[in-house]
């Protein structure tokens, strides 16, 4: 509430200071809001359209609810409705990622902050390091192994790669060492607990807050993520929905203009759904843990 | 006489590292020293092996194009990014508004636009028959698609589809970064008579510079690594309009459509290696993981 008052007299000193400042300030962050949701309401009302209706018609009104019902039934034409199995694939291997990813990251976190094992500080750079370096720079020397272990077209392999989670293990390691005091480690060892016991009993029970925020930032960073299952994954039944995405572009007219008339029924609406099959899940996770984005990026440097 | 043994580094502390350092290991350090062991591989460009790998690459006639388009495309996306990022975040910070939280709300929607959604979407958008902004087109004197998919105009498109999938994140961590200053200070330099945007230039702005750097390295690495849009447009879309574009799809056609692997590790070691001294940067240049250096320091010790 303090702080709230602070804010609210912080903004107030601008509007008193400057008032046509105050509306340009007002009237900018307002338009960039505007233009930011456009593409999205845009996307999500073409379904509800035809293929006519979109270039017709008033491109930000609404169709009929019964349009995302066709362009579904429309997709079932495509390849035998692939696309329910790669709407399946996304599911269970973001799900499985975010899974292995949230332990192995949070028990990473518990052992640097309570351990005293050797090289830790060595581990804890390497991890610093890893999680500064966009996976995408790894993709190929990543197939070159993966063709090696024999995993290729494997989806074990997608999901193996991408639950190695740094930024978990660094944001484990953060909120341990912040949260739970060295005091409680000492009289739960006196009181005999063993290291195993120690997580499961004193940290595991305080980690609430950090599992969600690590399952936030494992979900935002698979669910739509491409590179890496492209080059993993060749086979269709494997393509997960943002790579079954651009084989529709590929394949079908929709938006591709050397593809020739074919009689699957897959147009813009139909590829539009795809689109908020990939889109909304996400979009519904960023709003509801918008909180969770600031404080994961953020933790480390400050002390809240 | 029996060595004491350290309290906490038992076999079930080493236990519960193992699934991660497993996957640190093998995924995290392996694969760069396969892509190290490759590049000498004798190949069918490289057919007596060695580290000529890495001169035939820079050699190849479409490296430089490449380059010369990710460098361009770096050049307007890392500073107008960074700059609006910042902009927006201050003037977040002293905006009276209040709806403030839908604001926030709002520049968040479009980083759920990724991909190959960001391709349909862009592609919408400035296709004149179908896009929301019609209107802005048709006054632009744009009347087909094509008049803007050229190959010519990519590095703007590209720049405007990376900028707005990562801005509005961006702009909510800046803000929460200027949220949590002091307000002392910030009471301080008023009362001195610094006006708000005196305050937002001399005050807020050096002291969230560890977070500006923090953001640009990020944005810089994430930039570079430049490969969805290209390779969609180019295979789904208009073909050939951005054939080899970026050096990640260089990268990727000398491995899978030349099977030239040597290659594709060179240039992915190459392209590693900026990204690299950025994360060494903000580790040790920058504050910003201060405390977590100190404490693996100091338990370490």
């Amino acid at each position: 509430m303090a702080s709230l008052l602070k804010i609210n007299r912080r903004a107030y000193k601008l509007r008193q200071e400057n008032p046509v400042a105050a509306f340009f300030v007002n009237a900018f962050l307002i338009f960039f809001a505007v233009v930011s949701v456009v593409p999205m309401i845009w996307l999500l009302l073409a379904p509800t359209k035809t293929d006519a209706d979109l270039s017709n018609k008033n491109p930000l009104m609404f169709g009929h609810l019964s349009g995302y019902i066709d362009a579904w039934k429309n997709l079932q034409y495509f390849d035998d409705g692939v696309i329910a199995k790669w709407a399946w694939n996304s599911i269970w291997f973001t799900g499985s990622i975010v899974v292995i990813a949230t332990i192995t990251a949070s028990l990473a976190g518990f052992v640097l902050t309570a351990s005293n094992i050797k090289f830790k500080r060595t581990f804890l750079i390497s991890t610093l390091i890893t999680m500064l370096v966009p996976p995408m720079a790894l993709v190929v020397p990543v197939f070159v192994l993966m063709d090696k272990l024999s995993l290729m077209d494997k989806p074990i392999s997608v999901i193996l790669v991408s639950s190695l989670y740094p930024f978990g293990a660094f944001l484990s390691y953060i909120y341990y060492s912040t949260t739970i005091p060295k005091e409680l480690y000492e009289s739960a060892r006196i009181d005999g607990c063993n290291d195993f016991q120690l997580y499961l009993k004193i940290c595991l029970p305080l980690s609430g807050p950090l599992i969600s925020l690590l399952a936030f930032f494992a979900f935002i960073g698979n669910w739509a993520n491409y590179f890496l299952p492209y080059i993993l994954l060749p086979s269709s039944e494997n393509y997960t929905l943002p790579i079954g995405m651009g084989f529709l572009f590929y394949s079908t007219p929709a938006i591709n203009p050397a593809v020739g008339a074919t009689s699957v029924p897959v147009g813009k609406p139909e590829i539009a759904l795809a689109g908020v099959l990939i889109a909304l899940p996400i979009m519904i996770v960023f709003l509801i843990s918008q909180k969770r984005l600031v404080r994961g990026m953020l933790s480390g440097s400050i002390k809240e | 006489m029996a060595k004491k043994k350290r309290i906490g580094s038992s076999f079930a502390m080493y236990a519960m590292l193992a699934p991660y350092m497993a996957l640190l290991i093998v995924f995290g350090i392996v694969p760069i020293i396969m892509a190290i062991k490759e590049v000498p591989a004798p190949s069918r460009v490289n057919q007596d092996g060695g580290w000529d790998a890495f001169k035939i690459v820079l050699q190849d006639f479409r490296f430089l194009p490449a380059l010369k388009h990710v460098l361009g495309f770096m050049a307007i996306y890392v500073p107008i990014t960074t700059i609006f990022v910042i902009a927006v975040a201050l003037m977040l910070d002293i905006n009276p508004s209040k709806w403030k939280k839908w604001l926030r709300l709002a520049y968040i929607v479009p980083a759920s636009i990724s991909g190959a959604v960001a391709v349909l979407v862009w592609y919408v958008i400035f296709a004149p028959t179908l896009s929301p902004i019609k209107p802005v087109l048709n006054a632009l004197g744009i009347e087909k698609s094509e008049e803007i998919w050229q190959t010519k105009n990519l590095t703007w498109l590209f720049a405007i589809m990376a900028f707005f999938v990562v801005a509005g994140n961006w702009i909510l961590i800046q803000y929460g970064s200027l949220q949590s200053l002091s307000q002392e200070i910030i009471e301080a330099a008023r009362m001195d008579g610094c006006s708000a945007f005196q305050l937002g230039w001399r005050i807020k702005l050096p002291l969230i510079k560890k977070y500006i750097i923090y953001m640009g390295v990020l944005i810089f690495a994430g930039g570079l690594q430049l490969f969805v849009e290209p390779q969609l447009l180019n295979t789904g879309v208009y073909a050939g309009i951005a054939e080899a574009w970026s050096l990640d799809q260089l990268s990727f056609e000398l491995a899978f459509t030349s099977g030239d692997f040597g290659g594709a590790s060179a240039l992915s070691l190459m392209l590693l290696i900026p990204s690299l001294l950025g994360a060494l940067i903000v580790i040790f240049k920058t504050d910003m993981f201060e405390e977590a250096e100190v404490s693996g320091k100091r338990k370490a010790e």
